[in-house]
């Protein structure tokens, strides 16, 4: 069906550049994205400045950092399918949400009133884990159900790059701060909380929590119609799928390790590689997303994993160059932005109205296992058997994800509900 | 949306401002907050013998820079200057003095002279750790923590990051991971190497010793900074730090694979080894008052212990780290 569509586009190029014009995407999912671009101005501020003010105003080892980094990853994705499950169950993907906001916005009140002990930083790192652990199936549910079907990769597009900007300005505001009020970290907590309080309240005021396409008159969903997703013939190839392309998958973190080792430049400049792929990743997720409504999300999603293969190239190259490290860094943007928010865009399609939240929830899920999965394995490899070697595994393995991922795709959007 | 929610956003949207502009402008006027006017105290009588620089420690903030002083004769008394450091290291004229950058959110070395002046300036990638200067004056070196290229152990892990400098000029000679290693005479690398605390040979600063960290091992390492070059002597050996007689080594030992240390002294010639007196965890690289006894930092407060097993550990300092022995006084 979308070879057909993208043909058409081929043949009416002009057409296709006056629609893209005009970028009409729904209220709600604007206000989703200003929620999360406010929540995250909040969070990247306090994340930025964490390990110095750790280190500086409460003489912790740097070592106690990573150890309360490293304690409550994974212990968000149980609680994603959880308040996934309950925000359908409920039919209340705002107030699930609004509460996974709230408690990250309580977590920054509690950072300047009580944040200056260990123990303390500890459970606060752990309350924000959570909030985000719970708001992020139904928000992406809401954007879903706010959006029509033949417009979701546009919304979540826009979403992403919104959401990103947010990351981007939360570290800049929070060195602008400290610049201008050195060691000054109750100031950069003050405002964070700001950002958070204002995020709750764009969430609360403006984002209209029965959307367009949410539920009216159905029964609410059982437990165990949720876990039935598991198998379910639509949904469980995209799971499948899914979980080997994120496996085969080397991340990003990983990839900007390997960079700096071919590299060799100044670790200062480390958090800029961070930034240049945020920035290509920003500008990207929009056309992306309004490509994949177009000519189908599917052959973007694999078009997206294959940009892959240009920085595994780059990674494998003995001295790396200014020219191929800015495509590397734009083909990394390309590949988030062709990924996440379009794979979830295709869940959405796919899930029956009742279970957005629940189906995204399981999805995310997969997806961030499967990541650690892969960070684990790739580090154990360039252990043992060197980077290049390494890279090349991952290659390969790659091939045969999107191999499989192909069909599995293709089939699952065949049975895919009409439009 | 209705009109009233819009009002309300717009009314919250300018609390906000008025807050957070009001809170950031007011701290931005007050004191500066990255160095503390904190002061040593001195406590035992041991250091008669001894001139001691050591940098003050504010107890109720011990990251914050403190200032330099220097302790003649039991009594402490404030160098000139407005230097102040989180680590810092004197020998013959030169010193390297570790902190926070003015910007409150950086680090940097500066290289200063007898008098306290700075001379130079190096912006660091990391958290100040440990600093030495070789008794000439020639070269000195600097370990920082950095965060951001350890994935392999953990995803926010720490390496470690060390750098010779040349004290005349503040230009970069060396850093550690471009020297060739050896073990048992063959060559060894592996991606997860981290060096730490180098210790200069007194009278040859070309030569040094330091730590080497891959695969859970801790190993002393001798260095060759001309040749480039690194050996391998033996396991479980962190921060050396070798006597004013190049003939012993005290450093800290690891108990098993945690956060925990205790003090040994090993003979350079046949690496043998003993305990010393102190028992409790120290994270230091200490420092000799003399060939017989060494001192070093625990909790906020400096302590010497008899070099040979013996004695007992002895409060000197109150509120002071970085212990630096003044061979021939300024």
């Amino acid at each position: 069906m979308y070879q057909v569509e993208a043909s058409k586009v081929l043949l009416k190029p002009r057409l296709w550049a006056a629609r893209s014009a005009r970028l009409r995407v729904p209220r709600n999912v604007v206000m989703l994205g200003l929620v999360s671009l406010l929540t995250d101005v909040s969070s990247e501020m306090v994340a930025t400045v964490l390990p110095l003010y750790l280190i500086f105003s409460l003489g912790a080892s740097p070592l106690v950092f990573g150890a309360i980094d490293g304690t409550y990853r994974g212990a968000a994705a149980l609680v994603q399918v959880a308040s996934g499950f309950a925000s359908d169950r409920w039919r209340r993907p705002k107030g699930v949400a609004g509460l996974g906001y709230g408690l990250s916005a309580v977590g920054k009140v509690a950072l300047v009133t009580v944040g200056n002990t260990l123990g303390g930083i500890g459970a606060i790192v752990a309350v924000d884990r959570i909030g985000k652990g719970i708001r992020t199936a139904p928000r992406d549910a809401l954007i879903s159900l706010s959006s029509a079907k033949d417009r979701l990769a546009t919304s979540f597009g826009v979403h992403r790059a919104m959401d990103s900007a947010g990351a981007m300005l939360g570290p800049l505001l929070a060195f602008g701060i400290l610049f201008l009020a050195p060691a000054r970290f109750d100031a950069v907590f003050v405002v964070s909380t700001l950002f958070a309080v204002l995020g709750l309240a764009v969430l609360i005021l403006n984002v209209q929590g029965k959307p367009d396409r949410a539920p009216r008159d159905e029964a609410a969903p059982k437990l165990r119609a949720a876990l039935r997703l598991v198998v379910e013939p639509r949904f469980a190839p995209l799971l499948i799928a899914a979980a080997g392309l994120s496996v085969a998958s080397i991340s990003d973190a990983m990839i900007y390790v390997g960079l700096q080792r071919s590299i060799n430049f100044d670790p200062a400049l480390f958090p800029l590689l961070y930034v240049m792929t945020a920035i290509a990743f920003m500008g990207l997720a929009i056309p992306v997303g309004q490509l994949a409504d177009r000519i189908g999300k599917v052959p973007v999603l694999l078009a997206g994993q294959a940009l892959l293969f240009v920085t595994y190239g780059v990674l494998m190259m003995s001295s790396v160059g200014y020219l191929a490290l800015a495509l590397c860094l734009l083909a990394l943007g390309g590949y988030f932005a062709a990924t996440e928010g379009v794979l979830t865009a295709l869940a959405g399609a796919l899930l029956p109205e009742t279970l957005q939240a629940s189906g995204i929830g399981l999805l995310i899920t997969v997806i961030s296992l499967g990541r650690l999965l892969s960070s684990v394995l790739f580090g154990a490899l360039w252990f043992t058997v060197g980077m290049q070697s390494a890279v090349v595994i991952f290659a390969v393995a790659l091939i045969v994800a999107i191999a499989l991922a192909a069909p599995l795709l293709h089939r699952a959007q065949r049975l895919a509900p009409n439009e | 949306m209705s009109s009233r929610n819009g009002r309300i956003l717009l009314g919250l949207v300018a609390v906000c401002l008025l807050v957070g502009a009001g809170y950031v402008v007011a701290a931005a006027l007050g004191p500066d907050e990255t160095t503390t006017k904190a002061r040593p105290h001195s406590a035992g009588a041991a250091l008669a013998k001894t001139d001691l620089m050591v940098r003050a420690v504010d107890p109720s903030n011990p990251r914050l820079n403190g200032r330099v002083y220097e302790i003649n004769d039991g009594k402490v008394k404030r160098r000139s200057g407005d230097l102040a450091c989180e680590r810092v290291y004197y020998a013959a004229g030169r010193g390297i003095c570790m902190g926070v950058a003015p910007s409150g959110v950086d680090y940097r070395a500066q290289i200063f002279d007898s008098q306290l002046r700075p001379l130079h300036e190096i912006a660091l990638t990391g958290f100040p750790s440990r600093a030495r200067v070789s008794t000439d004056g020639r070269y000195g070196a600097m370990t920082v923590f950095v965060s951001g290229d350890s994935y392999l152990q953990s995803p926010s892990a720490f390496s470690t990051r060390t750098t010779i400098l040349n004290m005349k000029s503040g230009a970069q000679v060396a850093q550690l991971e471009q020297f060739a290693v050896t073990k048992d005479g063959k060559p060894f690398d592996a991606v997860d190497f981290n060096f730490w605390g180098i210790t200069f040979v007194p009278g040859d600063s070309n030569r040094f010793y330091a730590t080497l960290g891959t695969g859970g091992s801790h190993y002393l390492v001798e260095g060759d900074v001309a040749a480039r070059s690194m050996r391998v002597l033996r396991d479980g050996v962190e921060c050396p730090s070798l006597s004013p007689d190049g003939k012993q080594i005290a450093y800290k030992s690891r108990l098993g694979d945690g956060e925990e240390w205790r003090l040994r002294v090993l003979d350079v010639k046949t690496l043998d080894d003993h305990a010393l007196a102190e028992t409790r965890s120290i994270d230091d690289q200490v420092e000799w008052l003399d060939n017989e006894t060494i001192v070093y930092a625990y909790g906020n407060d400096l302590y010497a212990v008899p070099a040979d097993g013996g004695g007992e550990p002895q409060l000197l300092v109150r509120d002071a780290s970085s212990p630096v022995r003044l061979s021939s006084g300024f």
